[in-house]
Order: structure tokens, then C-alpha cells, then sequence
């Protein structure tokens, strides 16, 4: 870090020279007025949000009537009694389990099938980032038409293989693992491009002094590429965890956390209780103590990546 | 691929290479076709939904449900070709009308927020950019640990609570509420560093010998030598503010400055009748936004790659 914002040394000198303390203070103040507005966004937008979120939490809160009575930490002791909140945690956690480690196993086998430089590795390479590039939004109508129990495209598909008609959304053993499948098919190119990136940054010697020691293909995967590629993975695992966790639209585009809430993402039930029950307070605490598992998360994760690095 | 063994052996001229060699050659050419049925079996598994999608806007209503069983070349290929689901959607129809479909007045909204934000993501995030990379300032190191930590807030978790802050500034049902929100953005600061610390020094110096000041510095010899940084970061904010839903689904209930993904989710897909229509919607949401993906997929994988965000 301190690498990037080091201050050239001409810069200093220059200042020197003038000399006046004036014009230095001059120089300084316009410098700040560079950042300004940054600093001005982040504050409002991304720090006050959660400072607002905590004080919210400890009122009551409608969104019509505005702050209600001041009410301590009782929505938070309402949460820990809260079995929605709990099986919406469930819900999330079952589907970063699912997601990541066949997200990214995936997406290095794919990494590795198109890192050629030919015609047709580059074509397949712009397909796996068709989804990437497409809103959520628009893929899980998309996806929620091609599961449709009677009129969908994988039904038919499935047809070939004399499977019947199966019910995905509508069924809650299965919901969640059809969002699962959707979603790692639209950010399957997302890690993808990060361990190509990874792949390239590899020195191909590597790999002829181990074809040379009488290594096969395998031994070189297990013993060069995952060992050198290991703090691109744990990037890629840090980054797409705390992104997963905050699965929400295609909870709320294909089952609204139904059947039987077997798909309420805790973002998802965040929203609820804030725009469909206009219960404000409830929401903030819930989304504080998100937050504060996300942090945790990404605070172990960091250890990680740091002692990687 | 034994009859082709059995025949180039019966051929002197091929024989006289030597039957290891045809059959290296044979190999080769199995090899190359099991790579390619791989590839589209690949590309497949990621295309169908938008083939499907595309075929299925242009197409009869009726017909999509038609062919779907049993499963072949129609499945996707209209018999019937149309384009009443674009018109519709499009309010330009009695039909279009009668559901108070406007998606030309959504696209515009979407449009319009879009290059909104890019145009100020681009002079507000190039300005701190350039402050964090060449200027003097005491304690810089502080300020840019409190950029780069706004990183660490979840961006979905928040939407509630940003809700909140923008309700207090009186900015919610505004265009305001969703350009202002995101004219500065951590990722892109952090990616234009990356470009500007590949300048050399010596330019600035000499412009501030000949008496320039920052701003003339950053338009005149920055901006110039970060173009590809600019390129990029300006292609992945309008990705990125082109397919936002959460925000403007909350910060937003007037359906008149509602953008297109908002729309499509509530006008078309909730009532789950009309396909065609849903269709068409989600292609014109998509299909700009795709081609620019491939006419510029260079910088977009070195933009993401280089900082290892989405949008």
C-alpha cells in the first residue's frame, strides 16, 4: 500500500524551492480539494449507511412513520429467538457451501481447457462470459422460465434422456439447488478470468523442467500449478464467499424465498422485514449483524491470504 | 478411423512415410475433433439460455410452447417470424398500451443513469485517483486506507441501509438517488492508480517547472497516457450501473423514471403470461450490453483480471 500513494521526490523539492509556507499550504489545499469529492461519497454512501443502520436498529422505525420510540438492543434479542433468521442463515451458508468449491474447481478446469491461444479456445472463452456480463436480474427470469415445471427449456432437455417433468422451483428440496446451478453459471467466467490470469503469471520453464524430470501431466497440476496458483485461489474463494452470502435476486425474482422459505437468503429476509413488513428497525439489526458475520469472515480470510503472501 | 489406416497403407505414396506416422496423423485429427465437440458442447451449456431467449422474441407466442416437446431444431427456431412482442413491449401497440408498457421511456432511464454515472465516476475517481498516485499530501497513507476499506462494506447487505440515508437527504424517487450514490467508486480509484503509476514522473515535473497546475496536469498529461485505464473503467461502471436491480428496485417507485431492469421484473415477468413479451424485454436489456462485451472483451478481462472486481 504504501508503495502506491508514495510522493515523488521532485514533488517535494519543487515545493522546497518556492519556499514560501504560504504557497505550500496553497499547493496543499488544492491537492485535497482532489480527493474531496471521493471522500465526500464514501462517507455518505458507504460509512454513514452503516452508522444510520445501527441507530435505526435500536428504535422503532416504519417507513411511514418515521422513527418511533427508542427501544435499546431488543431488536437484536427478538433476532436471537427469530427461527426465520436462523433458517435463513441455514439457507445461506447451504448455499455458499454448494456454490464456492464447485464454482471454483469448475472454473479452473475450465481456465486450464482455454488458456490456448487458438481461434477456438477464444470463442469458448466469450461464451463462459456471456452470463458474466448479464444483469442477474434478466437471467433469473430467463432461468425461472427454463425451469417452469411444464413450458420450460430444461424440461424439454430432459425430455431426450426420457426424464419426466420436474418440478425445481416449486419443490423445496430443490429450489435452492436450482439457484445454486444458475448462479454458478453466471459467475463461473467471473473466477475464471482471475485464474487465467493467475495461469499466465506462471513461467512455462516450470513445466518443461518437470516434463524433463519424468513428470506426468497430473504430478505437474498437483506439484506446479495449485501450489503456485494458491493465492490467486484464495482470492477468488475470499471474494466469491462474501459475494455469495449476498445472494438476493434470484431469491427474489424466482421463489420470493419459498417454497416453505427453503430459499430465504438473509439478504433477502432483510428486505422483507424493511419493504414488505415496513419494519426499518428489525432490518437494520439484521443487516448489523450481516455485516458483522461478513466481517468476520473476511477477517479470517485476510489472515489467510496474508499468510500466503 | 480403421478403414483410413487400411486405405493409406494400400496408397504407396503414404505408405512410404511409414505407418506410425499416419497413424500420429490420425490421432492428431481425433484429437482435434474431440477438442472441438468439447468446445461447442461447452459454449452450448452457456449460450442456450440467450439462443432460446433471442428466437423466442421473434417468434409466434404460441409457438414457443409448441415445438418444446419433443425436443429438435424448432425448439428454438421461430417457423413463424415476428416482431409484434417488440412493438408491444415497446407501448407501440393498442396491446403494449392497454398493459401500460413503456420499456422505450425505461430504456432511456436506464441509458440516462447509466452515462450519468460513468461521466462522473470517470472526473471524480480520475481526480483521486491522480491525487493518491502523484501529489503531496501529509498522512496520505491514512486517507487511502479509509478508500480502500469501503471495499470491506458489503454492497447487498447495505442497500437497506443506504435506503435510510438516502431517505433522510430527501433523494429517494429521484434520478438523484440513483446517479449520486455511485459517482465514486473504491475499485476504480484503486484500478486507475494501477495505470497512473506507469507514467513517468518526469512529465509532471516538467510541466510544474513551466508553471502548470494540477489541473492542467492531469488533463494535459495524465488523461492522455490513461486512456486504456479510462476505457476500461468506464466499460465496467456502465456494466456494472446498466445491470444494478436491488438500488433502483428500493431507491425508486415511479414508474415513469424506473429503469429497464426494474421494469421487466415487474411489468412483464410477475404475470408470467406472456412469454414473447418477456422475451423481447430481456433481450433489448441484454443484448447491447453483451455486444459491447465482445467488441471490447479485451479490456473488460484485463479490467477484471487487474483488480479482481465485478463492475
Amino acid at each position: 500500500m504504501a508503495q502506491i500513494v508514495n510522493t515523488p521526490s521532485y514533488v517535494k523539492d519543487v515545493a522546497a524551492t518556492e519556499g514560501l509556507m504560504s504557497q505550500r499550504r496553497r499547493r496543499m489545499i488544492i491537492a485535497f480539494l482532489f480527493i474531496l469529492p471521493a471522500l465526500i461519497n464514501f462517507t455518505l454512501f458507504r460509512y454513514l449507511p452503516i452508522i444510520a443502520s445501527f441507530r435505526t436498529s435500536l428504535y422503532q422505525y416504519s417507513l411511514l412513520g418515521g422513527y418511533g420510540s427508542f427501544i435499546g438492543f431488543e431488536h437484536y434479542t427478538r433476532l436471537i429467538h427469530d427461527p426465520v433468521f436462523w433458517k435463513s442463515l441455514g439457507v445461506t451458508t447451504r448455499f455458499v457451501i454448494y456454490k464456492v468449491p464447485i464454482q471454483i474447481v469448475l472454473s479452473l478446469g475450465l481456465a486450464m481447457l482455454v488458456q490456448r491461444e487458438t481461434f477456438g479456445a477464444g470463442v469458448v472463452r466469450s461464451a463462459i462470459l456471456t452470463p458474466m456480463v448479464t444483469s442477474i436480474i434478466i437471467l433469473s427470469i430467463l432461468w425461472a422460465m427454463m425451469y417452469h415445471s411444464q413450458l420450460g427449456l430444461i424440461q424439454s432437455i430432459l425430455g431426450i434422456f426420457g426424464i419426466p417433468h420436474l418440478s425445481i422451483l416449486s419443490n423445496p428440496n430443490r429450489a435452492l439447488i436450482g439457484i445454486t446451478i444458475m448462479m454458478i453459471w453466471k459467475d463461473l467466467g467471473f473466477s475464471m478470468i482471475i485464474l487465467l490470469a493467475g495461469l499466465k503469471g506462471i513461467p512455462g520453464e516450470y513445466y518443461d523442467a518437470a516434463l524433463v524430470d519424468g513428470a506426468n501431466k497430473w504430478q505437474a497440476f498437483t506439484q506446479i500449478t495449485v501450489p503456485l496458483l494458491k493465492p490467486v485461489l484464495m482470492f477468488v474463494i475470499v471474494t466469491q464467499t462474501v459475494f455469495s452470502f449476498q445472494v438476493f435476486v434470484p431469491v427474489y425474482q424466482m421463489t420470493k424465498g419459498g417454497p416453505l422459505d427453503s430459499t430465504k437468503a438473509i439478504v433477502y429476509y432483510i428486505y422483507q422485514q424493511g419493504f414488505s413488513y415496513q419494519d426499518m428497525g428489525y432490518a437494520s439489526a439484521l443487516a448489523m449483524v450481516t455485516l458483522a458475520i461478513l466481517l468476520v469472515i473476511s477477517y479470517f480470510q485476510m489472515r489467510f491470504l496474508r499468510a500466503e503472501a | 478411423m480403421a478403414t483410413t489406416t487400411n486405405s493409406s497403407q494400400q496408397t504407396g505414396v503414404v505408405r512410404s512415410q511409414g505407418p506410425s506416422q499416419t497413424a500420429k496423423l490420425t490421432q492428431r485429427v481425433i484429437r482435434n475433433l474431440l477438442w472441438a465437440v468439447l468446445y461447442i458442447v461447452i459454449s452450448l451449456i452457456f449460450l442456450i439460455p440467450f439462443i432460446w431467449m433471442i428466437f423466442g422474441s421473434v417468434r409466434d407466442e404460441s409457438e414457443i410452447f409448441k415445438y418444446l416437446y419433443p425436443f429438435g431444431w424448432h425448439t428454438f427456431f421461430p417457423v413463424h417470424w415476428t416482431l409484434t412482442h417488440y412493438l408491444d413491449v415497446l407501448g407501440l401497440t393498442p396491446a403494449g398500451k392497454l398493459a401500460d408498457l413503456h420499456f422505450g421511456l425505461n430504456i432511456f432511464n436506464s441509458f440516462f443513469v447509466s452515462t450519468a454515472v460513468v461521466v462522473s465516476s470517470l472526473v471524480f475517481n480520475t481526480m483521486g485517483a491522480y491525487f493518491f498516485a502523484r501529489l503531496p499530501f501529509p498522512h496520505k497513507n491514512l486517507l487511502f486506507v479509509y478508500v480502500i476499506a469501503t471495499l470491506l462494506v458489503p454492497l447487498e447487505v447495505t442497500m437497506v441501509p443506504l435506503y435510510i440515508v438516502v431517505r433522510s437527504l430527501h433523494l429517494q424517487d429521484t434520478y438523484w438517488s440513483m446517479i449520486v450514490p455511485w459517482f465514486a467508486s473504491p475499485f476504480v480509484i484503486f484500478s486507475l492508480i494501477q495505470f497512473m503509476r506507469d507514467i513517468p514522473y518526469d512529465l509532471d515535473e516538467a510541466a510544474l517547472i513551466d508553471g502548470a497546475g494540477y489541473f492542467t496536469i492531469l488533463w494535459k498529461v495524465i488523461v492522455p497516457n490513461a486512456t486504456a485505464g479510462l476505457v476500461t473503467n468506464a466499460l465496467l461502471e456502465f456494466q456494472f450501473i446498466w445491470n444494478l436491480f436491488f438500488w433502483p428496485l428500493i431507491a425508486v417507485n415511479n414508474p415513469r423514471i424506473q429503469v429497464l431492469q426494474v421494469a421487466i421484473s415487474g411489468t412483464l415477468s410477475q404475470t408470467q403470461q406472456y412469454w414473447g413479451r418477456t422475451f423481447a424485454g430481456a433481450s433489448l436489456a441484454s443484448v447491447p450490453v453483451i455486444l459491447i462485451f465482445l467488441i471490447f472483451q479485451r479490456y473488460y478481462v484485463a479490467g477484471v483480471a487487474t483488480t479482481g472486481i465485478k463492475g
